[in-house]
């Protein structure tokens, strides 16, 4: 009973703490709202208002028709221009991103039933609009090829003409909105951040300021010590996680929550749990809150980088997935976007929830143990 | 006397602010050429700010500050000053870089002032020398002591031969012997080259260093003299300054507790509360603690001396279960601390230096937090707390958070949150650094009040001489072992016995006859401002002696009388003895 009560006591004292730290309390509020919006409604991962500039050598009706199908908002018109050393020089300067270049005879060769290369010069040192820049034009390009060639043997139905049709199906989010997406990616990282670092900083600071040892000789266990913060930066991360799905993720965004919420917070609990004893761990190593964020930084790119937010596992090299274990946050993706997008239940996530649980409480225990050391 | 009565440093109606909080208010000070100027006050008195204005690194907001005779009002003022100026900010080793070597340190400070090679190769030669520090001028700065830090930064304050130098606290948590040949090394560069010194203080047994002082106190001046002036002003020739600062705050109406004689009301019984038994601790290759051995019984006060690094801490942590021992054993509050860490954990009380509160949180929720984790009983919390607010005067205070208090009270409220659980054995860390006088003695009335009262064993750590004279034994603690063990006036008595009278003497010129004493074999001779202390064995033949030595070097010998010593005095012998044993 008194273990319980002493727990109590410090995770309030914890609590009361970050209550008067107006700071800390201003960054964490920024982080579960405007933060969210704005990596929502600021990144996508379509095509948006790509500049554009055209040679056109050969100035007729076709490849006008060709160049209007570059519309907004996808593509943006910046003009024509009038030789290729100045369409070379405005993609150094970075002022168009791409540049169409269509030959001479054109439209002769089309209604002539020869084939004809248009040539389109791509700026792709952001390699990701880059790609999407080229994935959009091939399909512009070939649909038009394919009128032309259905106007050119009018009588012919389209039906006769062999195609393979792609009509795919979009589940999970339908309408590919990418700020569902992006504005529970965010989420996932800032609990992240706030579970690695909020702890840390709650323990590192009663280094700083010499408090630990006053814990270390009372009757207090090291897990009486370290526990209350995870319990209460815990508390803080899950209830900044409430406010962020209900008044600003769902309305703001449209996002249907399909699963079950408890489950979800649930497992975000656990997530929280495992995450933190990385961040106790950090506090060990550290001296001052300086070096807790620089750890936290350093610990928490490998953790984004191998999660499978950015990149398929598929497309990793072997032994990267293999890390992929060792990152709690893969568990969590799969976990967070079943519950929210797909309302997966216990029965299908698991293995991922008994995963992060066995990771969780290696990291957690290895946190205590290092402190246990360091404190006798 | 060596001086003339140019005046180096003039301040008139300094003032300083950060933010809305006034830290010096209305402060006039003179410094002449070729003297040694201390500011004594607590921290929080100002000291540090009236330093760094006067070094030309920190703007004021009000009156003026002369240097050289050059207002110091704007940077490029200040600009104008810095040649001339040496200034060691506060803080053991501070202003040096660790992982240089002595000389490297001292080279880089040169060229920084671009001393001239030739010219730096002299001095340094000189300077190491005379601060001891040669055989070590190839380790790196980090593995020095704290007194040989302290010395290496004096060192790269003169590498340049200012004309005025600035030190801050330079004898803070610095062992006594490395604290006398600082003032002896100050002594030196003031005869061969005349150069003032400003230096501050917390310590008020220092005074007598100074030619003459200033005591501030919560940013204005109480008074300002040559330590006899200030003494006589206090009614006495043995009257310490301590108890000139007392009867100063008293005259500015600041309330003064009596000193109470608490009688004992508790039998001190045999049995030990504490007990170490050929304590030691290694660190790798360093031994910090050796083969140390003591008892603490009920109700006594245990005092442990000794500088930063001797090893006094790790004992205390030792006991209190927070690092194992090497070796050694030992028993706290009745359990064992080799396998009952936990239940020894549970009956003491610890309170280690000046901040190990939760600053952010208030008065009554610190206590609550600690009543807390101790497990006192829901029941008895509200009457045990309410009992403690009084005893360590703390009413009015509670809702305050513990971070706005001044030094004093939070003190005061460290040691109620380790009273808590009423422990049995109570271990203080350095409780009182930093406090000043008045707050040091409340918090004492309250240790005599725990032990004598209630029986409490008490083992508590200081750097103030003051407080060493209040506790029933001590053990002076020197490179991890303890080499001198008794009652503060068995201590002084056995000094006495092995080393002879104490001796002050007075003459026209103290730098020569310093030498002149020193050559001729005398033991303990050490510079007090203008007066020097000796030891002598047979003090009624020394006079004689002496005057004719004296005489000899054309110095005239003014007074020579016995002095009670201090415990500095044996702390200082029992240490060189020491160091020529072994």
């Amino acid at each position: 009973m008194t273990w319980l009560q002493r727990l109590f006591t410090m995770t309030v004292k914890e609590l009361k703490q970050l209550s008067r730290d107006p700071i800390l309390l201003v960054v964490i509020a920024y982080f579960f709202t405007a933060d969210i919006y704005i990596a929502a409604s600021g990144i996508h991962m379509d095509l948006r208002q790509a500049s554009l500039a055209v040679l056109d050598h050969d100035h007729s009706e076709s490849s006008r028709e060709l160049i209007h199908r570059f519309q907004p908002p996808w593509f943006e018109l910046k003009g024509e221009l009038s030789d290729t050393h100045q369409a070379r020089r405005m993609l150094d300067a970075g002022e168009v991103l791409a540049v169409i270049d269509i030959p001479e005879h054109f439209q002769r060769d089309l209604e002539r039933g020869r084939q004809v290369s248009v040539q389109m010069q791509v700026d792709a040192s952001n390699s990701v609009l880059g790609t999407l820049v080229t994935t959009y034009a091939t399909q512009i390009a070939s649909r038009f090829s394919q009128e032309k060639a259905q106007e050119l043997h009018g009588r012919l139905k389209l039906e006769t003409l062999p195609a393979v049709l792609d009509r795919h199906r979009v589940w999970y989010n339908p309408n590919q909105n990418d700020t569902w997406f992006m504005s529970i990616s965010e989420l996932l990282t800032v609990i992240t951040m706030l579970s690695l670092m909020l702890p840390a900083a709650a323990a590192v600071r009663e280094k700083e300021r010499g408090t630990i040892e006053q814990l270390v000789v009372s009757p207090l266990t090291p897990a009486q010590i370290l526990l209350p913060k995870v319990l209460s930066m815990g508390l803080v991360v899950l209830a900044g996680t409430a406010v962020s799905l209900f008044l600003m993720i769902v309305p703001a965004f449209g996002v249907p929550i399909k699963g079950s919420i408890p489950l979800f917070f649930a497992v975000t609990a656990l997530y929280v749990f495992a995450t933190a004893g990385l961040g106790l761990f950090i506090a060990t190593l550290s001296r001052t809150l300086g070096q807790v964020v620089m750890l936290v930084i350093l610990v928490m790119m490998p953790i984004l980088l191998l999660s499978g937010a950015w990149t398929p596992p598929e497309a990793m090299p072997e032994f990267l997935r293999r890390a992929m274990v060792l990152s709690p946050l893969s568990y969590f993706i799969e976990m967070a976007y079943g519950i929210l997008l797909k309302g997966a239940g216990v029965k299908l996530l698991w293995d991922s929830i008994l995963g992060l649980a066995l990771l969780g409480s290696l990291l957690f225990g290895f946190g205590v143990w290092r402190f246990r050391r360091q404190f006798g | 006397m060596e001086t003339d009565a140019t005046t180096v440093i003039r301040l008139r109606g300094f003032e300083k602010r950060y933010r809305r909080q006034v830290a010096v208010r209305g402060v006039d000070l003179e410094v002449r050429s070729g003297e040694i100027y201390g500011l004594i006050g607590p921290d929080g008195a100002g000291k540090s700010s009236l330093m760094k204005a006067v070094a030309g690194v920190l703007a004021h907001d009000g009156g003026r500050v002369e240097v050289f005779g050059i207002t110091v009002d704007s940077e490029a003022a200040a600009e104008r000053i810095k040649g001339r100026i040496g200034f060691m900010p506060q803080g053991l080793g501070l202003n040096l870089y660790p992982e240089l070597s002595v000389e490297e340190n001292i080279d880089f400070f040169a060229r920084l002032r671009e001393v001239p090679a030739a010219e730096l190769a002299r001095r340094k030669a000189k300077l190491l020398a005379m601060t001891r520090l040669a055989p070590f001028r190839d380790r790196p700065m980090k593995h020095l002591s704290g007194g040989m830090k302290q010395k290496l930064g004096l060192v790269c304050t003169l590498i340049h031969e200012p004309e005025l130098v600035i030190l801050d606290e330079p004898t803070t948590g610095v062992d006594p012997v490395s604290r006398r040949d600082f003032w002896a090394i100050l002594a030196e560069m003031l005869r061969e080259r005349g150069i003032t010194t400003l230096v501050s203080t917390a310590y008020l047994d220092e005074a007598d260093r100074f030619h003459r002082l200033s005591l501030l106190y919560e940013g204005t001046v109480l008074a300002t003299g040559e330590p006899d002036q200030l003494r006589a002003h206090a009614g006495g020739d043995d009257t310490d300054l301590e108890q000139v600062f007392v009867s100063l705050l008293r005259d500015q109406g600041v309330a003064e507790e009596v000193t109470a004689s608490v009688p004992s009301t508790t039998t001190p019984g045999n049995e030990a509360a504490i007990e170490a038994r050929e304590l030691t601790r290694d660190f790798g290759h360093f031994r910090a603690v050796d083969r140390v051995s003591f008892r603490v019984r009920r109700g006594e006060i245990f005092g442990l001396l000794g500088a930063n690094g001797a090893g006094k801490t790790t004992v205390i942590k030792m006991l209190t279960g927070i690092l194992p021992p090497t070796s050694g054993s030992g028993q706290v509050a009745g359990a064992d601390m080799g396998h009952a860490g936990h239940r020894i954990k549970r009956r003491i009380g610890y309170m280690s230096q000046a901040f190990s509160l939760y600053r952010d949180l208030s008065v009554m929720e610190n206590l609550r937090l600690f009543a807390g984790i101790y497990g006192v009983p829901r029941r008895q919390r509200k009457a045990r707390l309410r009992q403690l607010i009084d005893t360590t005067g703390l009413a009015g205070n509670e809702r305050r958070l513990a971070g706005d208090l001044p030094m004093g009270i939070r003190q005061r409220l460290a040691l109620a949150c380790a009273l808590v659980h009423r422990p049995r054995v109570l271990f203080l860390d350095e409780p009182t650094s930093g406090v000043d006088p008045l707050g040091r003695r409340r918090f004492w009335n309250i240790l005599l009040r725990m032990a004598r009262e209630e029986g409490v064993a008490i083992l508590i750590t200081t750097h103030y001489m003051s407080e060493a004279e209040q506790c029933d034994l001590l053990a002076l603690m020197h490179a991890g072992r303890i080499i001198a063990d008794a009652s503060p006036t068995e201590l002084k008595a056995r000094l006495e016995r092995d080393a002879g009278k104490l001796l002050e003497l007075d003459c026209d010129r103290p730098l020569v006859a310093l030498e002149t004493l020193e050559a001729a074999g005398y033991r303990g001779v050490s510079l007090f401002g203008r007066k020097l202390h000796l030891l002598s064995r047979r003090p009624e033949r020394a006079r004689e002696k002496i005057e004719i030595l004296l005489r000899s070097k054309g110095v005239r010998l003014l007074a020579l009388r016995p002095r009670p010593p201090t415990l500095e005095d044996v702390f200082i012998y029992r240490i060189l003895e020491q160091e020529a044993a072994s």
